[in-house]
């Protein structure tokens, strides 16, 4: 039987303000983005493209023929078992290994564990052992797996357009060493990068004292600690602090992305969400308060309770309007003037502070200065801060060279032999000191690095060294907090690939070169004891116990500070003829060196929502200055007439940046957020030498870098090129038509009413969905027996015997912990075999992700010409977000169902809609059913076709390169072209855990207990989730920690007035504002605009159902505009 | 009008009905038989690299499934056993053997035998074996039985529908856990032990799964 879900009419009260938008063009319902809202898909991504009907017929004329010919081939192919020759120990063919590793990452590392299948790891997970990290990982790191297998990484060892053997390459090395023993290594230079590798280091030491004249200098484009210079000027010692989020109350970050952008920032995401995570209204006041200024809009930023926009080059100013007030020391005060923040911004603030000695902190961002970190380290001081919510530790000072000392000793002609040791130096060095010219100067240059880049273009006659990936190679390393972890190697060198420790070790001639020897004898040097147990230990816990730095007790010393402060910057007044530009880390290409990552490259951006791209963002007050905003109503992203805006197409003006006479050329896009005269550039796009999928995307930032300006560079002007560039923005796909989407409050009001999540949202209004008698039972019995409620459908339930009695799945996500990162949407690709389908299917609309993370804007101010107001006169400047990750929700009505024409989607036992991908055959009537827009379309093989040659269709090259095959799981089934796909809750992961389970339980003679215990199965977004803001488990239990998030009173059904009842539901959001601040509003503002919305008279309170009579008569106009607009597009038919 | 048909021709529309009628019947019943697993699959019984007879090994000499099917119970998979396996006892017994040399060669090389696989299920059934023989499903079930075999050959169709009459009715098809690898035990309910096979079903809860996540994912 078909169902039609029939959206609520829009009441005309309804349609006179907005609420949630995800981009200017909502907000504004532009024409194109109300034909949007009609859509299954985006424009195009349902249409053939580049080929007329006549060609099409041609097309399939051949494609018949060819399959005639294919007759033949209708017998059953001979396939074979092929068991291994010896037995292998521990390896049982069909159950995957696990073993700790650790991805190395500049100064820190992310522990793993990684799952190998008959041993190719496939998946990698967080190694729960090392506890601050509580088994999570970053988006990164979850992506990192694919380089392993990128076909595009360099294969071979190379001189000049020659093959190098491993012999060769050993001598090549060893000469080296050989020919400066004589000269102490005069004349040697190396370029490497941070490190963080006990062995490294070791090495490092063998290597100088061997030859103490050579050069070793090392380059990271991008920081992610706090500069020495800060913590030596303050306590006179080397440390670095480590922040402990989860003690702090009042939190103040200075241009701090602590939650992606610095050193150990999964671990501060985790504990920062300790401190949001609010379970009843007892844990209200334990919330933590975030105060942030910053120029970009970071996820930080978007997490802000209080958000300040802040050129970065004022963030000094502010530092010292918080220390005047907070100390009453007026030395600098004339420093905070003219910055044109509130003076009760930051009094108010700095109250706060003072109210919370001893549990708050203020950080500050790794690209400031040593002063502003100083004051923010004075600060933390005065307030009683350290020891309790930041701590200090131990580094070692580095020895290195920089980089641009390597550069005039190499223009002085005293570097006769460069070794570039990793990193990008030709693509990402400062441009000033044009590295790739001086490189070429060097007589000999050996590159070791994972691909065939720039760096070895610049030197055509090099010897290039493959390097190995780190899950081919032996090593170490010390997470952020200096624990020692092992880097172990799942799989021999795909491409017979070195380490750096081992190249090291050649160089300095040492006896032992086995990179295996190397990390033992550091480890076991470490260790003590004995040492083939320690060692056997260390790689199997994945982490060296007790190796974490030691804190250190800390003391202010007041007059070095003082000599920080001797030299103040000078201030700087920006305008749109004088910009600021803040050059970012990526959040996924990082500094350039995962460019070749299909899975990072799709993945979008979580602020911009732009996938394989960057862009030149700029505030929109810039944007208006400029006059890329379009007049009139017609507000759209960075384009200026109606009919240039293809529907899911940015159309971004390519504007010319100029640093200091360096230019660079991107597209602009206006990001809401930013300070009114910063213009941000993301940092790893522009590679011009990586694989087929890096190359090209995007425009590198590093063309106008210069030394003195690494991260804030001052005096930047725009033109406009007058040319155009399509960005692949996902913001505008699938939207949800801006309802109660995220239900969010002020704690305040949690604290008087946490069940206000039923108080907001077409449900408040209407009879319980569920019945009288659904509404009386408890969520396990709901889960069972699923109450009928208002609807004719018959689903399975325990009643009709649909349902198996042990398990119902269930999912809790909560809205308050969630940091937008991403890192779901790529674990859940890596786990599920999820296509990459490239830049030009993600403009159509197509691309495949089953996790999507929304992120709404809101300014509280909305008064758009389409819902009946005067229009934006406007583009709005200071939005608060929203987001909120959306995956199937496994309806247990799902109208998905109930409209396939060949019960390819259907639900389980288990309660789980499930996808019978060989029954599919393609209506994708299902996709149009689903409120949510979760389900994704093969459009193409997108496996076994190149991504170059889709349309070629069957006369394109077919097949999957080997080395690609590698990284599939396969316990889930390779789609095809022409199946629907989603979120299936992991079902692999489910059966395994069950049959595991029951397994277990039969051996152990209770075959009876065949209920899995909670915890056991994890869903792979679940397991990544570093805010731990995921649950899943069997919401029969009324014990499981899935069933206790869903009992809680702020959970919510988002569409639940659909009746469709999901079987995943959210947390409402909640916000933690200071009523004394200036930006103070007693709701959010997405709240705001909903009441504004709903209530335009102002009704006031918001209580339960049926009690809003409308009172619709004063804006009577404005409402008759928009039903008509709505009877237009049919909404109100 | 003049005789454009013979009179005969009046039955001609009944003769093409039947006619017609008794094509489809026989191209359904050709379909039926001839395109499914039980007419392509079983039987099937292609010549091994080393002619291993299961009949010697298990019902002569008494060997157990799992001696050599060492992880049936723990995987997914059922494994064929490494080269290694069977040189435990090949070492000394018919050590010369030249229907031995595939296997001495591959345990001297580490290269594998490449044995033909006969019961493969799609890429799209996930079949887990230690599911089946840890709750009392016997090889047998599926394999037929092997332990009489000389040459291993497809017994059961193992379609779709096949494996969901059992997962519908598994009381018919339990055994004693003890005899899951005694080939020649027979099942409860053959056994005329109905109770007993209701009452395992009902203490282990066994439940087999009949909806598609069960074996799709």
């Amino acid at each position: 039987m078909k169902r039609k879900v029939e959206h609520p009419a829009a009441s005309e009260s309804a349609l006179t303000g907005p609420k949630y938008w995800r981009s200017l063009d909502e907000l504004a319902a532009t024409p194109g983005f109300q034909a949007q809202l009609e859509r299954e898909f985006p424009a195009g991504a349902a249409e053939m493209n580049g080929t007329d009907r006549r060609q099409f017929m041609k097309i399939m004329a051949a494609s018949f023929a060819l399959g005639g010919l294919g007759l033949a081939g209708c017998r059953r192919p001979e396939q074979n078992i092929l068991p291994f020759g010896k037995s292998v120990e521990g390896i049982i063919p069909g159950l995957p290994q696990y073993y700790a590793t650790a991805m190395p990452l500049r100064k820190s590392a992310i522990p793993l564990l990684a799952e190998t299948h008959q041993g190719r790891p496939t998946k990698l997970e967080g190694n729960p052992t090392y506890t601050p990290h509580g088994g999570a990982t970053t988006l990164i790191a979850q992506a990192s797996i694919l380089d392993l297998y990128d076909p595009d990484r360099a294969t071979a060892h190379t001189k000049g357009g020659g093959v190098l053997n491993a012999a060769a390459v050993n001598e090549v090395l060893a000469s080296i060493g050989k020919n400066y023993t004589g000269s102490n290594g005069a004349g040697l230079a190396f370029l490497a990068e941070e490190s963080s590798s006990p062995t490294r280091a070791r090495l490092l030491k063998k290597l100088r004292s061997k030859f103490p004249k050579a050069v070793w200098a090392e380059y990271e484009p991008v920081v992610e600690e706090p500069p020495v210079a800060a913590a030596q000027a303050c306590f006179g010692a080397s440390v670095k602090p480590v922040y402990r989020f989860a003690k702090a109350k009042r939190i103040v970050s200075l241009d701090c992305d602590f939650l992606s952008a610095e050193s150990g920032s999964l671990y501060y995401a985790r504990e920062f969400s300790k401190g949001r995570k609010v379970k009843t209204k007892a844990d209200a006041d334990k919330m933590n308060r975030l105060y942030v200024a910053e120029s970009n809009f970071t996820l930080t930023g978007s997490m802000a309770d209080h958000r300040l926009r802040l050129a970065s080059s004022h963030i000094l100013g502010l530092a010292i309007g918080l220390l005047t007030k907070i100390t009453g020391n007026t030395e600098l005060a004339a420093q905070a003037e003219g910055l044109g923040v509130k003076p009760e911004w930051i009094a108010e603030c700095a109250a706060d502070l003072v109210a919370h000695r001893g549990e708050c902190l203020l950080v500050a961002g790794a690209h400031q200065s040593a002063q502003v970190h100083a004051i923010a380290y004075g600060l933390n001081a005065y307030l009683g801060n350290i020891g309790k919510t930041i701590d200090f530790v131990a580094i070692e000072p580095s020895t290195a060279a920089s980089i641009s000392d390597l550069a005039s000793a190499i223009k002085s002609g005293s570097v006769k032999t460069l070794v570039v040791l990793g990193g990008n130096p030709a693509y990402n060095a400062p441009a000033d000191l044009d590295w790739a010219a001086l490189q070429k100067s060097v007589g000999e240059v050996i590159r070791f690095g994972y691909y065939s880049d720039e760096t070895t273009a610049a030197s055509p006659g090099c010897a290039h060294i493959a390097a190995a990936h780190y899950l081919e190679s032996w090593g170490d390393a010390r997470t952020a907090d200096g624990t020692v972890v092992p880097v172990q190697p799942m799989i021999m060198p795909l491409f017979g690939g070195l380490t750096e420790n081992e190249i090291l070790a050649r160089i300095a001639v040492e006896t032992n070169a086995d990179p295996y020897a190397l990390v033992y004898e550091t480890i076991t040097g470490l260790a003590g004891g004995d040492a083939e147990k320690a060692m056997r230990r260390f790689l199997h816990d994945g982490v060296l116990a007790e190796t974490a730095s030691p804190t250190i007790a800390v003391a202010l010393n007041m007059a070095s500070v003082r000599a920080l402060f001797q030299k103040m910057p000078a201030k700087v007044e920006f305008s749109a003829k004088s910009l600021e530009v803040r050059f970012v880390t990526d959040h996924k290409m990082d500094d350039g060196r995962f460019a070749n990552n299909g899975w990072l490259q799709e993945c979008p951006d979580p602020m911009t929502k732009i996938s394989w791209d960057n862009a030149i963002l700029v505030s929109p007050k810039l944007g208006k200055e400029l006059g890329i905003d379009p007049k009139g109503s017609l507000i759209q992203v960075a384009r200026k007439e109606e009919n240039e805006f293809y529907i899911g197409k940015e159309n971004g003006h390519v504007y010319e940046l100029t640093i200091g006479g360096r230019k660079i050329k991107g597209p602009l896009h206006i990001q809401p957020g930013l300070a009114n005269y910063t213009v941000v550039v993301a940092l790893g796009y522009g590679r011009t030498a990586t694989g087929h999928v890096g190359t090209g995307a995007g425009f590198s930032g590093y063309a106008a870098r210069t030394t003195t300006a690494m991260h804030i560079a001052t005096g930047a002007t725009l033109s406009d090129t007058g040319t155009r560039s399509l960005l692949a923005n996902l913001q505008e796909h699938w939207s949800m038509e801006g309802r109660d989407i995220v239900r969010e409050a002020n704690i305040d009001e949690f604290k008087e009413n946490p069940a206000y999540v039923r108080g907001v949202g077409m449900e408040s209004h209407s009879p319980s969905i569920l019945g009288e008698e659904g509404e009386k039972m408890k969520l396990g019995e709901r889960a069972a027996a699923v109450p009928r409620g208002g609807s004719l459908y018959d689903t399975p339930s325990d009643k009709n015997g649909g349902f198996d009695g042990h398990h119902q799945w269930g999912m809790s996500i909560d809205l308050n912990t969630c940091i937008g990162c991403n890192a779901c949407v790529v674990a859940c690709q890596a786990e599920n075999n999820i296509p990459i389908v490239g830049r030009d299917q993600v403009l159509r609309g197509r691309e495949m992700h089953w996790i999507r993370l929304d992120r709404y804007y809101s300014d509280g101010n909305i008064d758009a010409a389409a819902f009946g107001g005067e229009g934006n006169a406007q583009l709005p400047e200071d939005p608060q977000v929203s987001l909120q990750p959306v995956a199937c929700m496994q309806c247990e009505l799902a109208p998905c169902e109930t409209v396939c024409p060949v019960n390819a989607t259907v639900h389980d036992d288990e309660g789980i809609n499930t996808m019978a991908y060989n029954r599919c055959i393609g209506t994708r009537y299902c996709a149009n059913n689903c409120p949510y827009k979760v389900r994704r379309f093969n459009f193409f093989d997108w496996n076994q076709r190149h991504l170059d040659s889709l349309y070629m269709s069957q006369l394109g090259p077919k097949g999957m390169p080997e080395l690609v095959k590698m990284v599939k799981n396969p316990e889930v089934t390779v789609r095809m072209r022409g199946v629907m796909e989603k979120c299936t809750y992991c079902i692999q992961r489910i059966q395994n855990g069950k049959i595991q389970h029951k397994v277990k339980m039969a051996q152990v003679g209770t075959p009876g207990e065949v209920v899995v215990p909670d915890g056991t199965i994890k869903t792979a977004c679940q397991q990544v989730c570093p805010a731990a803001a995921i649950e899943f488990g069997n919401i029969l239990d009324g014990q499981s920690a899935v069933s206790q998030a869903k009992s809680r009173e702020h959970d919510y059904s988002l569409l639940g007035y659909l009746n469709i009842r999901p079987r995943t539901t959210y947390l409402g959001k909640l916000r933690n504002p200071n009523p004394k601040m200036p930006d103070y509003g007693a709701l959010p503002l997405s709240r705001v605009e909903y009441n504004k919305k709903n209530h335009p008279a102002g009704s006031g309170e918001h209580g339960g159902a049926g009690e809003h009579a409308p009172a619709h008569g004063e804006k009577k106009e404005p409402g008759h505009a928009l039903l008509d607009a709505a009877k237009k597009i049919g909404g109100l038919s | 009008m003049s005789k454009l048909f013979p009179p005969s021709a009046n039955k001609l529309p009944l003769q093409i009905i039947i006619y017609v009628g008794v094509l489809a019947v026989i191209a359904t019943a050709g379909v039926t038989y001839y395109m499914t697993p039980k007419y392509t699959r079983v039987g099937y019984a292609p010549v091994q690299p080393v002619p291993f007879s299961h009949a010697k090994h298990v019902n002569e000499l008494g060997l157990d499934c799992r001696y050599c099917h060492s992880n049936v119970d723990k995987s997914y998979h059922s494994n064929v056993p490494t080269s290694q396996t069977c040189m435990n006892c090949h070492n000394q017994i018919k050590a010369t053997s030249p229907l031995l040399a595939p296997i001495k060669e591959s345990y001297e090389t580490g290269k594998a035998v490449p044995w033909v696989w006969i019961h493969q299920t799609p890429d799209y059934a996930y079949f887990n074996h230690s599911i089946h023989v840890n709750r009392g499903v016997s090889c047998v079930e599926c394999h037929g039985q092997v332990n009489t075999m000389d040459t291993v050959t497809h017994m059961q169709p193992l379609s779709m529908g096949f494996c969901i009459d059992c997962h519908r009715a598994p009381e018919a098809r339990l055994r004693d856990p003890k005899d899951i690898f005694n080939l020649d035990s027979k099942t409860l309910a053959e056994q005329g032990r109905a109770a007993d096979a209701a009452k395992f079903v009902h203490d282990w809860k066994v439940k087999p799964p009949q909806s598609c996540s069960g074996c799709h994912r």
